[in-house]
């Protein structure tokens, strides 16, 4: 888990589910811990499309369901999209 | 008690021998009906209908025009060219009747019958009075709807007669129609509030004698009337407004067989298209309709209901061009300003729609899911949804993926659509509308969005 991917995705999420960055943990749920909507879960996954520069395949994304494992697959899909 | 084990699968069981997506799901049966008659238990056998040549008859010019402003003769003749169409070459749609009184009622029949289409043939409909007959010759029909009225509230309240004088008026015209060489079709209006035994019964066995004494083109016809929707479809419902009844006392006791017996409902009750199929399997081999159901007051049978039962039951198409009928249902809405409710069986706008995300996302993966039949295929008009507050992010994307005609790999994901995801939940919560997304605005956004693939599909 790199530091700058991580940085990175945070800030996305807490700006976009507007939770302060200090109380983001990777730990975290999106939906149960986070309150994150519908709506916001497909608009989380485009901002890490926009940020990332990367393609998501949409049935793996629907499947992260914490912040770590949101970091953990960015880095992946950057390594494959190199 | 038999103990029913879970039968666990590899793969599912779709049951496609009934639900063979490219047709109306069939309708099955594993035994016969039984039905107490006058003490007597009788076995019907429903698949009979395989068997019997049954048919549909249109009255769309005639009982369709008693309850909306008249088609013009040129709507008139485009309407029975598409029914025409639609019935295909076995003549499924068989007849369709039309009113002789009016000059243009008799353009319209001159101008259907130079169409020189085969099927529906054309029948004409008069009152039971000896001097219409010369309307009917004149238009050398060989085949005629008589008004035999049956209930007592028609014999004694309307026409101020009793049952003797109508019975005797009623014979003198079928005799005069066979005489004229028309066939009779008696028209037996408000047979499911009739004596059934006191009128009705007595009335068609003196129809089947004369049957006995002319050819086989000239034998009288009938028509059981249900013409306040009192029919009854449930077997041991009784007379008479059972409509298994009613058909087989005619069919045995009363001597017209199958093929000269028709059923005409109304659908005040919302039973008519059910009391039509039921008088099919019952062993009349004709059911009464008009397109969209319009008629008198809550109207008939729809025609394209029977269509697809029709299929249905005989587990094929038929030679039916069953896309006919969504040209006919446009042409209804765009040429005869007819309003068809959005969520009308078969052609509403919205028949086929869902705006349910969950239901969108089954839709998605497979259509078959939330589709009745391929509609796309029989009716040119495949599943789509239609986009409110209850679509999602799955209702979105197979909007917009339709609205583009991607399929497959070539779909955008999900992803993709999160600004118009954003832009649909935006117009609930902080717009506070009440209505649908409608489908231009929906467009709209695509444009925005997805510029260079709506540039494809709208051919800029």
């Amino acid at each position: 888990m790199t530091d700058s991917v991580k940085t990175r995705l945070i800030k996305i999420v807490s700006e976009t589910l507007e939770v302060p960055v200090e109380e983001i943990k990777p730990e975290h749920r999106f939906v149960e811990d986070l309150d994150a909507e519908s709506i916001q879960s497909i608009e989380l996954m485009a901002a890490f499309e926009e940020e990332f520069d990367i393609e998501m395949d949409e049935d793996e994304a629907m499947e992260v369901k914490t912040v770590g494992e949101a970091i953990e697959f960015v880095e992946k899909c950057i390594r494959e999209q190199k | 008690m038999k103990k029913y084990e879970l039968k666990n699968l590899a793969e599912p069981n779709l049951m496609e021998d009934i639900f063979d997506y490219d047709l109306a799901p069939k309708i099955t049966f594993d035994g016969p009906i039984i039905e107490v008659i006058d003490g007597e238990e009788v076995r019907f056998d429903p698949g009979d209908v395989m068997k019997r040549d049954i048919v549909i008859t249109d009255t769309t010019f005639r009982d369709g025009q008693q309850a909306r402003r008249p088609y013009s003769v040129e709507q008139c003749v485009t309407l029975f060219k598409l029914l025409s169409r639609l019935s295909g070459p076995r003549g499924v749609i068989r007849q369709s009747e039309f009113f002789l009184y009016s000059e243009k009622d008799r353009e319209v029949v001159e101008k259907c019958r130079a169409l020189g289409a085969r099927f529906p043939e054309i029948t004409g409909w008069i009152r039971a009075n000896k001097g219409d007959f010369k309307h009917v010759k004149r238009m050398e029909l060989k085949e005629t709807g008589l008004l035999t009225s049956s209930s007592d509230y028609h014999i004694y309240n309307k026409m101020k007669t009793d049952r003797a004088g109508a019975f005797k008026k009623y014979i003198e015209v079928v005799e005069a129609a066979v005489e004229a060489e028309v066939r009779p079709r008696c028209h037996l209006e408000d047979v499911t509030r009739a004596d059934i035994g006191g009128f009705v019964m007595p009335f068609v066995q003196k129809l089947a004698e004369i049957a006995d004494q002319v050819p086989e083109e000239l034998k009288p016809k009938v028509r059981l009337c249900d013409t306040m929707g009192f029919g009854i479809s449930y077997p041991g419902a009784a007379l008479p407004r059972s409509v298994p009844k009613l058909i087989h006392l005619i069919t045995t006791e009363g001597g017209i067989p199958p093929e000269r017996l028709e059923w005409h409902g109304h659908n005040d009750f919302h039973k008519a298209h059910i009391n039509a199929a039921t008088a099919w399997l019952y062993g009349c081999n004709a059911a009464n309709t008009t397109l969209i159901g319009f008629g008198e007051r809550t109207g008939n049978p729809p025609l394209e209901g029977a269509v697809f039962e029709y299929i249905a039951l005989k587990g094929s198409l038929c030679g039916i061009d069953t896309l006919a009928i969504t040209e006919i249902a446009q042409y209804l809405r765009d040429e005869c300003r007819m309003d068809i409710p959005a969520n009308y069986p078969f052609v509403g706008l919205k028949f086929n729609a869902t705006s349910a995300g969950i239901h969108a996302d089954g839709l998605s993966s497979d259509e078959r899911i939330y589709n009745i039949f391929n509609t796309g295929k029989l009716l040119g008009r495949p599943p789509h949804v239609t986009i409110n507050d209850k679509s999602g992010i799955d209702g979105v994307a197979l909007w917009v993926n339709n609205f583009l005609g991607l399929t497959g790999d070539r779909k955008i994901s999900k992803i993709k659509m999160a600004k118009i995801g954003r832009w649909v939940v935006d117009q609930y919560d902080k717009e506070g509308r009440i209505t649908s997304i409608s489908d231009e605005e929906m467009a709209e956004q695509v444009k925005k969005y997805f510029p260079e693939q709506y540039a494809k599909v709208a051919g800029e």
